[in-house]
């Protein structure tokens, strides 16, 4: 079990060299994307290795000149690592999302390397319009069609299908985890957690599914640890994973980890694509279907609340508290914060905002703030249960 | 010996009042005035409310009969008379962080405020902030359509679930101009023809759900005729606009600010072209007179960023103090109605849409830069002056792009802070600064040249 956490980490920690490594060996082209909801089936079909861009913990040094301090830090990370040449082994850079600083960013990327191909279709963000469903499927038609054009290559139907039943593998066997977790039966840790879907970004599908099975199985066999804490529902970074001695900070201070939204947990693997029928009405079924199950306030959808699924999951998975983590200067958390926390003080449910920085993080005060925040919501329930 | 022959570079403190800005605009003031006095009414008119967000759609409801509110007109509103303290601390107190968008946070604070008010029934009368704050009338419907800013997007969906859900939302997507494809160019290729026919249909669309939320039917008829106006309006401020390559300019860039929102949300009626006639004439006398927005204009500016608001006055006299006229910027001279060519009044609703999608943020950094480098060599600008809006990322993202290639173009730049609605991040000791290394460079570069 832990050979694999460590093949994991391995990938997780250093994304960039993993792909370029691949390249080396495979001859095969690499596409990197962003967050969140690129349809990277795609890119696997066409017989290329989908990786998506993350935030790495080193200074912002050359990104510094190009990028305002007011923007996030996966943002910062990005521009930063390009300007430092990180991503000239891409093929090429795709994308379909909308938030502001990512669209600046992305052009930052194109300046500062003319001869990138950066290619960009922004999916439909008002979910319940009426046309919403056509137009996705367009855009994702025109990205297929770009991609198709970018690698010199056809991305059959029968491909995709593959391509596409590999994913959803992959990620029921994530959720797999999810489900021990909730039943107190994993043995692994937030961080051990982070690594799995975090290498699964970035690792070929083939050999992580793999890899993946063996730990699941693992996992299954293993006696069920003996999970002390107060059980907490971690929310947040949309884009970025946590810094993983946060993590480890949460679960030494008296909380255990027992579900999550974010982008590199459950937010990440929550959604299977259809296996059968046309494979870009699935994509865009997938891609409102995904909303549907754990709604990002990137989005504008009438009936999908974040703040409502937020009080539905805390209830549902046993936790006592919800963690909520905003990156700095995230503005579509920012803006949905308020809602939650009211839905929070409705539901009667203890919150903890905990606001992460790429330059360094008040590790020590937020010991403190996550052992008050233990401490308050333990006597809060003996009191209850004394009645 | 006039003033500007001694002057030094540094920048001067409390500067005397040298900015000669254009007395035409004043005629201006009387339409906005009447527009708020008209909107405050509304209610007592039957007028059913939308608020909405984004690019300059207003036609449409003129041509509806339904009164509008333009979120950030409003709190520019407020950011202009200094009372929008309030609104954004009602926004705080709810904890909406100090980061995100001014214009929002003041939005939805003032929407916070409006509905306390209510529930309380309490309003000091006496108090001018408060009858400011309280006079806005209340939306029947919530209408989004925002180019580029997904905070911008954003920013309704929380005003919606503000009133609970029950006034009814509709979004318009006005996608980016990525140019990504073989075919792209500045507002053309196939990625422009495709998105002009996605926004024109949400268009129509739109147009539909007022009809469904009044109870009447559309007169696409009415739209022609607003249409016309509109479109007379803006050939007259842009052929107004050209007269400003003259040297000196006739107008400054704080000239046109005052009237942002002429273009963006007044009424298209014989008033706003006799307004945008009057400004044109005063502009060509200028022209032939000799007379300067700056008197003694010395340097040429261009202003990239979004405005801010609680600066103008002391921006413009700031500038001109120094001999310096803004002359041109990306937010007034790129964003308002640029393509009336476009606009066939038989069926207006295409050409709206190309406009819409001409917001210059609405293209790749590529192909604004271009368009800014063009108006620059235009209006022979010698340096950029970037307002840095703190809270504003859909203007700051391609800032250092546009001055990396501003100098590659032989232009200076400097960059001030300060942001849209929230004076607090305003940096005056800086600008100064920034403005006295400009001056001093554009100097020192003249007499070599010299
Ligand atoms: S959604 Fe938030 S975290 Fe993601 S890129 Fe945008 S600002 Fe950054
Ligand atoms: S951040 Fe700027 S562009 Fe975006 S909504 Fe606010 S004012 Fe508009």
């Amino acid at each position: 079990m832990r050979s694999v956490i460590e093949s994991f980490s391995a990938v997780a920690g250093d994304s960039v060299g993993y792909a370029r490594r691949w390249k080396e060996e495979t001859g095969r082209p690499v596409i990197g994307s962003f967050p969140m909801n690129f349809p990277v089936e795609l890119v696997h079909a066409a017989g290329a290795l989908p990786v998506i861009i993350q935030e790495v913990d080193e200074p912002i040094t050359d990104g510094e000149a190009a990028v305002f301090s007011f923007y996030c830090g996966y943002n910062r990370s990005v521009v930063d690592q390009a300007l430092k040449g990180r991503f000239k082994f891409f093929d090429g850079i795709m994308f379909a999302d909308h938030c502001v600083q990512l669209l600046g960013t992305a052009d930052v990327l194109r300046w500062h390397d003319p001869g990138s191909r950066i290619l960009f279709n922004q999916l439909v963000a008002s979910m319940d319009a009426t046309w919403a469903v056509d137009e996705a499927r367009n855009s994702l038609g025109q990205l297929k069609r770009e991609l198709e054009d970018l690698l010199g290559t056809i991305i059959t139907d029968a491909a995709l299908h593959e391509s596409i039943a590999l994913f959803n593998h992959n990620r029921q066997l994530i959720r797999r985890l999810y489900t021990l977790r909730e039943e107190g039966r994993l043995t692994l840790s937030a961080r051990d957690l982070q690594h799995v879907v975090k290498s699964s970004m970035v690792m070929d599908r083939e050999d992580h599914t793999r890899l993946l099975a063996e730990l699941v199985a693992a996992c299954e066999a293993a006696p069920a640890p003996d999970l002390r804490g107060m059980p907490v529902y971690l929310s947040g970074h949309l884009c970025q994973a946590p810094q993983l001695t946060l993590l480890d900070l949460v679960e030494s201070t008296g909380a255990v980890v027992v579900g999550d939204d974010l982008y590199h947990g459950f937010r990440y693997i929550s959604t299977d694509v259809p296996e059968t029928g046309d494979p870009l009405d699935a994509l865009a079924f997938w891609y409102f279907e995904r909303n549907r199950k754990v709604p990002c306030p990137t989005r504008a959808d009438g009936d999908a609340d974040w703040d409502d699924f937020l009080v539905r999951e805390v209830t549902r998975t046993g936790a006592e508290g919800l963690i909520v983590l905003v990156a700095k200067f995230c503005e579509p958390h920012m803006y949905y914060f308020p809602e939650i926390v009211e839905a929070c003080e409705r539901a009667g449910i203890a919150l903890l905002k905990l606001e992460t920085e790429h330059d360094g993080m008040p590790l020590e005060a937020f010991k403190t703030r996550i052992e008050t925040f233990v401490e308050v919501s333990r006597r809060r329930k003996h009191a209850a249960a004394l009645g | 010996m006039p003033e500007h022959t001694s002057m030094s570079a540094k920048v001067r403190e409390l500067p005397p009042r040298r900015a000669n800005r254009l007395s035409s605009t004043r005629l201006g003031s009387a339409i906005v005035n009447d527009y708020w006095a008209d909107l405050f009414s509304a209610k007592e008119q039957g007028k059913k409310v939308v608020w909405y967000n984004g690019t300059y759609i207003p036609p449409f409801f003129h041509a509806h009969d339904v009164a509008w509110v333009h979120g950030e007109a409003w709190s520019a509103y407020l950011a202009a008379r200094h009372v929008e303290g309030d609104a954004q601390m009602a926004g705080e107190s709810r904890g909406y962080d100090r980061e995100l968008c001014s214009y929002a946070r003041t939005h939805i604070g003032q929407a916070l405020l409006d509905m306390k008010d209510l529930k309380d029934g309490k309003l000091d009368p006496q108090s001018p902030k408060a009858i400011a704050i309280s006079q806005l009338p209340l939306p029947d419907m919530i209408i989004n359509a925002y180019p580029y800013c997904s905070s911008g997007q954003q920013w309704d969906e929380m005003i919606y679930r503000l009133f609970d859900k029950r006034v009814p939302i509709f979004h318009v997507n006005i996608p980016l101009l990525w140019g990504g494809r073989k075919d792209a160019a500045y507002l053309a290729g196939s990625e422009m023809d495709e998105r002009k026919t996605y926004v024109a249909h949400q268009l129509r669309e739109m147009a539909k759900f007022l009809s469904e939320n009044t109870g009447r039917p559309y007169e696409w008829d009415r739209l022609s005729e607003v249409m016309g106006y509109i479109k007379k309006s803006a050939e007259l401020r842009l052929e107004a606009m050209d007269m400003c390559t003259a040297t000196p300019s006739p107008a400054s860039f704080f000239d046109w600010i005052v009237t942002i929102a002429h273009v963006n949300f007044m009424p298209g009626t014989q008033r706003l072209v006799d307004f945008f006639e009057a400004m044109k004439a005063e502009i060509a006398a200028r022209v032939v007179a000799g007379e300067g927005a700056v008197p003694d204009e010395k340097y040429r500016f261009f202003f990239d960023g979004m405005m801010n608001w609680n600066k103008i006055g002391w921006l413009a006299e700031k500038f001109a103090a120094n001999n310096a006229c803004v002359v041109a910027g990306r937010y007034t001279h790129m964003s308002f109605w640029q393509e009336p060519q476009a606009i066939d009044l038989a069926d207006p609703v295409p050409g709206m849409a190309h406009n819409y999608l001409a917001c210059p943020n609405n293209s790749g950094a590529p192909y604004m830069i271009g368009e800014i480098d063009r108006l620059c060599d235009k209006f022979k600008i010698d340096g950029m002056v970037m307002h840095v809006s703190r809270t504003c990322r859909g203007m700051t993202n391609s800032q250092h792009l546009i001055a990396e290639s501003a100098r590659k173009h032989g232009r200076t730049a400097l960059f001030f802070e300060g942001d849209v609605a929230d004076e607090s991040f305003y940096k005056d000791e800086l600008l100064n600064t920034r403005l006295e290394a400009m001056i001093e460079s554009l100097d020192s570069r003249r007499s070599v040249m010299a």
